[in-house]
């Protein structure tokens, strides 16, 4: 795809992105899009660049961006700092939760409401999610893994996303636990928000997922839909080694 | 040591005093540090450009003045520094920080000998904080006629009001708790929304400020010469260490420690020159982080 500096149109689009950590060139000419309220499972091995993809589409500043065009809903990510493409509706939830410690949970959530545009109210998230409700005052790090996916997920949903990037978040969760957050994200499914997920456990995320991407060192070598990648034994072996 | 009770509350006073002055500086440096991850050894010179405005002012418009105007200009040379200077060296090893720190500093030293000379520069102390206070009209327990200089108790309570008020920004602010919850994660805050940079630059801008409070009240006891930035900076760097890196709190208990210190040893030249080095070296050995100092934190 060429560089046209013109929005395109689909919802989501990314163009040749190419990002590195230092020396290190993790993000090779990743081209893709995403129309509005789908699902992507972005799949592959430890290390292939899953993550540095994600970090880059949220404009983190490792990996460095160094070429391509990232578009939002119109909106051009790519000329953006991290904070200005969380405003325009980029939420990214961290593989390690990230939830900030030595504050409440309460407050992280109020930390997601600092900048306009807010989404959910803390009213409409305590709803949803009767756990935090009860753990509001307790500090936020003190919560269990579980408990903390679900804050990292509940202090997406009190911006207002538009493409909400989801880093691992079954990882290191226990089964029951793991059925408890694909619970909340079928809802955030039929909520119809724009989604990109990276998690090993490839055969959970394309539960969710409509369609699927596939890289490998740092470049896509497949794109298809989420049964495709169920259906194709060889493909997954090769690189999901599933 | 035979000490009368006379002299061990004018010893506490001294070290509260003393500790005053390092616990304003401390607050500063550590208050840059924990948020921006930057060793300022230019904070000193800011106490020294502010000393010198406080003096400016004080001599020809009065005290009033000099008090509604250091701290504000302060905040802005802060600022001005933090965009101009310190923002391009986030990025790079602290070693380079303190260099670069270090630099300017000498340069801001050596611009203000170069304007006011090398000599002291007599400070006049506004006529209600001047004399002394008769402090066994207020304590009872002392024994006869024990006096302490009126100005040097401002400057401890002056401490204690910046000190709370600092406090108080943090604890019980919105801008507190991000630039709290920025100090634990400011890359997750970006990804919140928030221009955690720009609140930076206003800790740096606030840190600067409080070194202009502490230049305006601490000028008539520090002295106003060129020196003064660099040889309050090493005890007040050493505070934030003892401290631990970052902390607040630490640097509060160890400011005052370290004035206690220099105060009790007063009397033994030797050992006073040595005491806040000993009690680092002490310290550190005890709890690396220093007394409140976090995980990670300079690591």
């Amino acid at each position: 795809m060429s560089s046209t500096n013109e929005a395109p149109q689909s919802f989501f689009s990314c163009r040749e992105l190419n990002a590195f950590y230092g020396e290190s060139y993790v993000v090779q000419g990743v081209s893709f899009d995403i129309l509005e309220g789908e699902i992507v499972a972005l799949l592959g091995r430890n290390g292939a660049g899953k993550t540095s993809t994600l970090r880059t589409i949220a404009r983190a500043n490792e990996p460095a961006l160094t070429s391509g065009e990232i578009w939002l809903n119109g909106q051009a990510l790519h000329k953006m700092k991290p904070f200005e493409a969380a405003r325009s509706g980029i939420q990214l939830v961290c593989e390690d939760r990230r939830v900030i410690p030595g504050v409440t949970v309460e407050e992280n959530l109020i930390l997601a409401q600092i900048a306009q545009p807010l989404g959910w109210s803390l009213e409409k998230i305590y709803s949803h999610f009767p756990k935090l409700e009860e753990r509001r005052k307790q500090e936020a790090s003190s919560l269990s893994g579980g408990e903390q996916q679900m804050l990292a997920l509940a202090r997406a949903l009190a911006r207002d996303v538009k493409l909400l990037l989801l880093d691992e978040p079954y990882e290191g969760l226990a089964p029951v636990i793991v059925q408890e957050i694909e619970r909340m994200l079928q809802e955030v499914k039929s909520m119809g928000i724009t989604t990109i997920i990276v998690e090993q456990n490839a055969v959970a995320a394309l539960k969710l997922a409509d369609h699927a991407i596939i890289i490998d060192s740092g470049e896509i070598v497949f794109t298809g839909t989420a049964q495709e990648v169920l259906d194709n034994k060889k493909l997954r072996e090769e690189y999901l080694a599933v | 040591m035979d000490m009368t009770l006379n002299a061990f509350t004018l010893y506490i006073l001294t070290g509260l005093q003393l500790g005053s002055i390092f616990v304003l500086i401390a607050l500063g440096l550590t208050l840059i540090f924990g948020t921006l991850g930057v060793v300022n050894f230019a904070h000193g010179a800011l106490y020294l450009i502010a000393i010198y405005l406080a003096v400016s002012i004080n001599n020809a418009l009065g005290f009033g003045l000099a008090l509604i105007l250091v701290p504000p200009i302060l905040f802005v040379f802060g600022v001005l520094m933090e965009r101009g200077l310190i923002q391009r060296f986030y990025d790079r090893p602290h070693t380079d920080q303190i260099l670069v720190t270090f630099g300017l500093a000498i340069v801001i030293q050596e611009l203000l000998k170069w304007v006011f000379g090398a000599n002291n520069i007599p400070f006049a102390i506004p006529s209600w904080g001047n004399g002394i206070l008769m402090l066994h009209d207020y304590l009872p327990f002392l024994d006869g006629f024990v006096v302490y200089p009126k100005w040097r108790l401002i400057l401890v309570v002056v401490s204690i009001v910046t000190v709370t008020a600092v406090f108080a920004l943090l604890h019980l602010t919105r801008f507190g708790l991000v630039i709290r919850a920025g100090m634990r994660d400011a890359e997750m805050m970006q990804f919140l929304g928030v221009n955690i940079n720009r609140r930076f630059m206003i800790v740096f801008g606030l840190g600067s400020m409080i070194a202009g409070i502490a230049g305006v009240f601490g000028g008539p006891v520090t002295q106003v010469s060129p020196e003064v930035g660099m040889h309050l900076l090493v005890p007040s760097f050493l505070v934030v260490v003892i401290g631990g890196m970052g902390s607040l709190g630490g640097a509060v208990i160890a400011g005052i420690l370290i004035g206690m210190a220099q105060s009790f040893t007063a009397p033994y030249i030797n050992l006073n020159t040595v005491i806040i080095y000993l009690i680092t070296v002490v310290i550190l050995l005890v709890r690396p982080r220093g007394l409140l100092g976090a995980k990670g934190v300079f690591e």
